[in-house]
C-alpha cells in the first residue's frame, strides 16, 4: 500500500498512544511482517518517556496521590495528550485541567490548584530573565500620576489563587517527612524567579485581588479601589512595597490613555 | 472615588508603608535586603533539581505496567492532609 507521508504520520501517530488502533501501515521487519510486537514496545517507551516527564514536573502532585494513582493518571492524560512542541519541558501546562476533570480525583479538590503552582514553578524556573523594578524608582514617582501606572510584571510571574492552602500543602512536602496542613483556607500563592531561585510565596488573602488586577495590566488605581471593594483592610501601600519587593514586577509607564 | 481624592490616598498609603519599613528616602539595593521577605509568607523549596521534565540527563526507564486498566485510589500523603476536619479526601473511597 503506497500512502502519502501525512497520511502514514498520522496513522503511525493515532496509534502511538492507543492500544486499540491498529498497526499503522508499513511497520514490518526486513521480511515484510507485520510486526505488533515491536511496536508495543516502541509505543510503550513513548508512554515511558511522558509519563516520566509529568512526574519530574509534578513532584508533589505524585506525593499527594502515590506513584500508582498518578502512573495511571498520566498514562490516561498522555493517551489524549501529545506534546505540542518539542520541548519536553513545557509538556503538561495543562495537567491540572485535566487533573481537575479527572473523576477518580474528585476527592482531592486542592489536586488541580497545587499542580498549577508546579506548572508555575517551570515555567518561572525557565521565563526569561529581567531585572525587578527597582523600590526607589517607586519612590520617586509623583503622586499624583500614581492611580494611573500601569506596572509590567516580571516574565517569570506567575499567580495561583486558590480555595484551598495549596501554597502550604505544597510547603508541606517540601521536608522529607509531611506535616499535615491543618489551617485550612483558601491561598494566593506567588510563584516568580527574580533572580536565580524560584520564590514560592502566600500573598496576605486581602491583597489577592491587587496582584491579580495588577498581573493582568490594570494601573494602580483600578488594582487598589477593586481590592478595597473586596476587602476594606487592604493596605495598598504595603501591597504595593510587599509586591516590588518580591520582584513581581520589572517596570512601570504611566498610563497614556487615560484623562487627567 | 474622585480622582484627586484616590490620588491622596494611594500617595498618602505608599507613603506610609515606606516609612513603616524605616526608609522613607530611597535607600541602595543592599540596605533593602533584610526588608526582602517581610511580605508574604515565603515558602523554602528544596526540589532544585526539578528544573524541569527532561532536562535532566536521567536514564529513561523503559519498565512500565500494564495501563489498560487501573484501579488506585489516592494512597499519598493527601490522606494526612486535614480538609475542613476530615482527613485526607472529602470523599470515601469504595472498594
Amino acid at each position: 500500500m503506497i500512502t502519502g507521508f501525512a497520511e502514514s504520520q498520522d496513522a503511525f501517530a493515532a496509534a502511538l498512544l492507543h492500544a486499540d488502533q491498529p498497526l499503522p501501515p508499513g511497520i514490518t521487519t526486513a521480511r515484510g511482517m507485520a510486526d505488533a510486537a515491536r511496536f508495543a514496545v516502541y509505543r510503550n517507551n513513548v508512554f515511558v518517556g511522558l509519563t516520566g516527564a509529568l512526574a519530574q514536573r509534578f513532584v508533589v502532585t505524585e506525593q499527594l496521590v502515590g506513584t500508582d494513582f498518578f502512573a495511571g493518571m498520566a498514562r490516561a492524560y498522555a493517551q489524549d495528550h501529545k506534546p505540542r512542541s518539542p520541548l519536553i519541558i513545557d509538556y503538561g501546562d495543562d495537567f491540572p485541567d485535566f487533573v481537575a476533570a479527572f473523576p477518580p480525583a474528585g476527592g482531592l479538590p486542592y489536586l488541580p490548584d497545587l499542580a498549577r503552582i508546579e506548572v508555575a514553578w517551570t515555567q518561572a524556573y525557565h521565563a526569561a530573565d529581567a531585572v525587578p523594578l527597582d523600590l526607589a524608582a517607586l519612590a520617586e514617582v509623583s503622586p499624583e500620576i500614581l492611580p494611573d501606572l500601569r506596572l509590567v510584571a516580571h516574565p517569570s510571574v506567575r499567580l495561583i489563587r486558590s480555595d484551598f492552602p495549596v501554597g502550604s500543602i505544597w510547603n508541606a512536602h517540601q521536608q522529607d517527612e509531611v506535616m499535615p496542613v491543618s489551617d485550612w483556607y483558601g491561598q494566593a500563592v506567588l510563584v516568580l524567579r527574580p533572580h536565580m531561585d524560584v520564590d514560592v510565596c502566600i500573598l496576605p488573602p486581602q491583597d489577592a485581588v491587587f496582584a491579580a488586577f495588577l498581573l493582568n495590566g490594570a494601573s494602580l488605581g483600578e488594582a487598589a479601589q477593586a481590592a478595597f471593594a473586596a476587602a476594606p483592610e487592604f493596605d495598598f501601600g504595603a501591597a504595593l512595597l510587599g509586591l516590588v519587593n518580591l520582584g513581581a514586577f520589572c517596570a512601570f509607564h504611566p498610563d497614556k490613555g487615560s484623562n487627567p | 472615588m474622585i480622582r484627586s481624592t484616590l490620588a491622596l490616598t494611594l500617595a498618602g498609603s505608599l507613603a506610609t508603608a515606606f516609612a513603616s519599613v524605616a526608609f522613607a528616602a530611597p535607600l541602595p539595593a543592599e540596605k533593602m535586603v533584610g526588608n526582602e521577605k517581610c511580605y508574604g509568607i515565603a515558602l523554602k523549596g528544596k526540589n532544585d533539581c526539578a528544573a524541569g521534565a527532561g532536562t535532566t540527563c536521567a536514564g529513561t526507564s523503559t519498565m512500565d505496567y500494564q495501563g489498560n486498566a487501573w484501579k488506585a485510589v489516592p494512597a499519598g500523603t493527601c490522606t494526612s492532609m486535614n480538609v475542613n476536619g476530615h482527613m485526607g479526601m472529602l470523599t470515601p473511597k469504595k472498594g
